[in-house]
């Protein structure tokens, strides 16, 4: 069992899930199934953190060959990465059990599965396995914001599906081509990402590859202009499912970007790098604005989270240590604030019926636990120093000047906003005159507070003590970046345009 | 010996047709007893055709047939997808004709015909055998789309496909005489051989395989020959629906790769039309799906769709070492989702089949959670999500359509089967987020459940065990 920790890790929910949907169980059983398995999953997570050693390489590595005339093979593994991503996908999940008691089995199946999906997405290393976690993760999603969504619940299910199926489909296209130009080159068969990643494209075809794999990326951060689908699916979604979006598909998107992009197109990468960090720049200032203007928190939240995703993709497209670094942190800080936030909005509307800024206001005084809890993980959110939010932010925001400094500046100056919407969103449902809705609000109960009170604690260590995580994650980032860039770091910061004609990234 | 073994399923399946035919005169035989029977012979042909198993192409009697008949690894796949298509089809009329009570005993025998003919279809490499065959396959398959003959769908069903079938075998016929006239052969090694030792075009034999190419694109529901596939499949009984749809198919699909394959000349001349035919009969049936609002009429038009990735997979095929597999893989996962949904309208469309449209699978999820789910999985599996068998088939495809050199057709391919999710999730929808209406009674025998839960397991298992390949 202890060899194969991932394997467990991405089948044990899987399954737990499928047996769920397939027999008859109580939905109160259900939940504490559910939240048996993900604090057993919890608990592998934290083994795999510890053990990890950070040398830059794969660990826990698994492979077997699957299909062997294709070369294509069930191989598992993380590096410094993915050990982040992984780590959010696990830590957070037992809460959502915890605090939602109200849905049915069904719902805490779907969740299950789409764990265990996304968990193998993050540890998967074969192209044809990733991509086959990267779709069985979207089915749960499907069911559970088109059986327990809101209202307006299935044209958002509808968007937010083809959208992405679209998407995922380019890259399937995207991915047999660079399979097969390995396969011409190299004369066999692998879907191997190290392996792939010696792959030598030419022009042509290969950048259409490109464009496809960053479009089914883009769609699932969601990187502007796709982002359309987000605030009708984040916001039509029950609140869970808000969750696992927000917190742990969307970052997917960012992680498949340097996992699988990065490596293997790197002069189309290069190439096209300050347009996509433009386009990161845009969605997070545009996202920003139209957070400001939202009447519903949910939906404020909702774009606040595509706002962030454009600045954690920003870090990606620099292309600089610093700036993936501080992409790796910010994966999970984001995960952890923005998620935490979501559940607490959830709570309010379970409370009170209404997600209405309007509607609320001086829950302050009523709940005072709930509303510490709820400003921390907003501060971290907007990246206040002492908070998980500042590290990442700043690592970003330096590789960005590095960079480009118009590009730099530009996402600096404009985090701004993010303290706007939040700040003035926190006034007005915090503070300000109570109302007879608010009047009845009750503050977190002990479990609750219990269950929350580790993630706070946690955005609070990772803001004062970032080398922990950073020491795992660096030397994965620094490889990535010598391995695609051999030229000097300042060269890449400076010529945004790569010379062409001859191949100078290469070895 | 060999040679005797290797056509054994065919034998097996033609005794089976003629001694349910003579069955058919006794009055005490039971219409169950004849899906047994049926069932029980397409079984044993299964495992006759199994056992066989697979070896290097060889001409079966080559003396008696003078090398009309060969069989290789390709010809054997497709087999063992008519059988089981034949099989399982067997199992759904069972249950749907205790519901639906126009039936009698010779339904089981014209279907073993059609099975024998399609079979014979698979192995034959000559275009006279391939004639016979074709018309022993069509003429079963005619009875069984108008044996209701009360109703008024049905009959403007046989009529449209015999009418517009006949003209699709005359073309064949006269594509045969062309091609006789211009290589004095019809079988296709020597049609290959003269096409590839004279340079030039050769008049008769372009407008001969122009011919046969009509009819095969007629047979395999493609563009622009596919406008009747929506009123016939929509006219049948489910199962014989069912039926058509995959085996039928199936065998079209094998003979046509067959032919295309014996030459690579050939296959070099028609690539072009080949691919504008592919691309047409893709976004010709997605465009057709798309608006339908009767299940079996998408599926109809899901199933032109196929045809086109298919006819993809046709483009791509290597002439120089020609195995078929992912032809035969992407038959084999096309067949059994099909099949499987087949299987569930088969008993849950209930009498005269009066559930047929979306509408009227409204909340099935609530009803029947597991019917639904099974229709689930074969609509994903058609749409090509995995880890099902239809997204294997389609990456194959892809693959082959990438490695041939056919970016652009792959592309196209990848967009198409964006548009068909629309018509698949949206049955999806209509069965999981909307209440349930009715209580979705069912009558008849278990043995169509039966079936859609095996197929589901068949689904997974051809899915993540890819052994074809």
């Amino acid at each position: 069992m202890f060899e194969h920790a991932l394997s467990v890790m991405i089948f044990l929910p899987i399954l737990t899930g499928l047996v769920m949907l397939l027999f008859p169980l109580s939905k109160g059983t259900a939940r504490i199934t559910g939240f048996v398995v993900t604090v057993a999953i919890l608990f592998r997570g934290i083994e795999i953190f510890l053990g990890f050693t950070g040398t830059g390489g794969m660990e826990y590595v698994e492979s077997h060959s699957w299909i062997q005339s294709l070369g294509i093979s069930y191989g598992l593994g993380i590096d410094g990465i993915s050990l982040l991503v992984l780590m959010a996908g696990t830590v957070l999940f037992p809460m959502v059990f915890t605090i939602f008691k109200t849905q049915s089995k069904g719902y805490y199946a779907n969740l299950l599965i789409a764990q265990g999906a996304m968990i193998g997405t993050i540890c998967a290393t074969d192209l044809v396995l990733f991509y086959i976690f990267w779709e069985v993760m979207l089915l749960p999603i499907f069911f559970m914001i088109g059986l327990y969504g809101g209202p307006k619940r299935i044209p958002a299910t509808l968007k937010i599906t083809i959208y992405t199926i679209a998407g995922s489909l380019l890259m399937l296209a995207a991915l047999v081509y660079v399979a097969v130009s390995y396969h011409t080159q190299f004369g066999k068969w692998t879907f191997d990402i190290v392996q792939l990643s010696e792959l030598n494209l030419g022009s042509g075809f290969a950048v259409w590859a490109f464009l496809m794999f960053m479009i089914a990326f883009a769609i699932k951060i969601p990187l502007f202009p796709f982002h359309t689908w987000l605030p009708d699916a984040y916001t039509e979604a029950p609140t869970s499912t808000t969750f696992v979006l927000s917190a742990i598909m969307a970052k997917i998107g960012v992680y498949g970007v340097i996992r699988f992009v990065v490596p293997v197109f790197e002069i189309e990468f290069a190439r096209f790098a300050v347009l996509l960090s433009l386009a990161g720049v845009t969605g997070m200032i545009y996202c920003g604005l139209a957070a400001i203007s939202q009447k519903d928190m949910k939906r404020m939240l909702a774009f606040s989270s595509a706002s962030h995703m454009g600045i954690i993709a920003l870090g990606v497209f620099c292309m600089n240590v610093q700036a993936l670094t501080g992409t790796l942190f910010q994966i999970a800080a984001h995960a952890t604030s923005t998620g935490v936030l979501f559940l607490f909005v959830g709570l309010m509307e379970e409370r009170m019926q209404t997600r209405k800024i309007e509607d609320l206001g001086g829950i302050a005084y009523r709940a005072p636990i709930f509303a510490t809890f709820f400003a921390i993980a907003m501060l971290a959110s907007v990246g206040l120093p002492g908070t998980s939010g500042f590290i990442g932010e700043f690592l970003i925001i330096l590789g960005a000047i590095k960079f480009n400094a118009f590009i730099g500046i530009l996402a600096g100056t404009t985090l701004i906003i993010g303290v706007c919407y939040m700040l003035w969103m926190f006034q007005r449902v915090f503070f300000e005159k109570s109302n007879e809705r608010t009047e009845e609000f009750q503050d977190l109960n002990v479990s609750e507070a219990l269950t929350f009170l580790p993630v706070i604690v946690l955005i609070l260590a990772m803001g004062i003590f970032p080398q922990t995580f950073i020491k795992k994650i660096e030397p994965a980032a620094r490889q990535q970046i010598v391995k695609v860039f051999t030229i000097p770091q300042a060269q890449v910061a400076d010529t945004t345009v790569p010379t062409l004609g001859h191949n100078n990234h290469k070895k | 010996m060999h040679d005797f073994i290797s056509l054994l399923p065919l034998i097996i399946i033609g005794s089976g047709a003629i001694l349910l035919m003579l069955f058919s005169a006794f009055e005490k035989i039971q219409l169950e007893t004849a899906s047994y029977i049926s069932m029980g012979f397409f079984a044993a042909a299964f495992l006759a055709q199994l056992l066989v198993g697979c070896g290097p192409e060889t001409v079966l009697f080559d003396k008696i047939f003078n090398g009309m008949l060969v069989s290789s690894n390709f010809t054997m796949i497709a087999g063992l997808i008519i059988l089981g298509c034949g099989f399982f089809t067997a199992m759904n009329s069972h249950t749907y004709f205790k519901i639906n009570l126009f039936c009698t005993l010779e339904f089981y025998a014209i279907m073993l015909f059609g099975a024998c003919g399609m079979l014979l279809l698979t192995l034959s490499q000559e275009l006279i055998t391939a004639f016979i065959s074709l018309e022993i396959m069509s003429l079963s398959i005619y009875i069984l789309v108008g044996y209701d003959r009360s109703n008024v769908t049905s009959t403007e069903a046989i009529l449209k496909y015999l009418m517009l079938g006949a003209f699709a075998g005359a073309f064949f016929t006269m594509g045969t005489a062309l091609i006789y006239g211009g290589t004095q052969s019809t079988k296709f090694a020597e049609i290959g051989s003269f096409v590839a030792g004279h340079s030039g075009t050769n008049p008769l034999v372009l407008g001969g395989v122009f011919f046969i190419f009509v009819a095969f694109l007629f047979k395999a529901a493609a563009f622009p020959f596919h406008a009747w596939v929506i009123d016939v499949y929509d006219g049948a009984a489910a199962p014989v629906t069912g039926f058509m749809a995959t085996a039928l198919k199936t065998a079209v699909f094998t003979i046509f790769a067959n032919f295309l394959a014996i030459n690579g000349a050939l296959h070099k001349d028609w690539i072009t039309f080949l691919f504008y035919i592919a691309v047409f009969t893709m976004f010709g049936g997605n465009l057709i799906a798309i608006g339908q609002n009767s299940i079996k009429r998408m599926l109809a038009a899901s199933g032109i769709v196929h045809s086109g990735y298919l006819l993809i997979a046709l483009v791509a095929i290597s002439t120089d070492n020609f195995t078929g597999t992912v032809v035969g893989y992407y038959l084999a996962a096309y067949a059994v989702g099909t099949l499987g949904i087949f299987s569930a309208l088969s008993y849950l469309a209930g009498e005269g089949e009066k559930r047929a449209t979306f509408d009227d699978f409204r909340g099935l999820a609530n009803v029947r959670p597991y019917s639904a789910a099974a229709i689930t999985v074969f609509l994903l599996s058609m749409a090509g999500i995995p880890p099902t068998a239809g997204f294997m088939a389609k990456f194959y495809v892809i693959t082959s359509a990438f490695t041939a050199g056919h970016m652009t057709l792959a592309v196209l391919g990848i967009v198409s089967s964006i548009l068909s999710m629309w018509y698949y999730l949206r049955l999806i929808i209509h069965m999981y987020f909307h209440e349930a209406e009715e209580c979705f009674e069912t009558g008849g025998s278990p043995l169509a459940a039966a079936a859609t839960f095996i197929l589901v397991f068949c689904v997974f298992a051809i899915g993540l065990y890819p052994i074809v390949i």
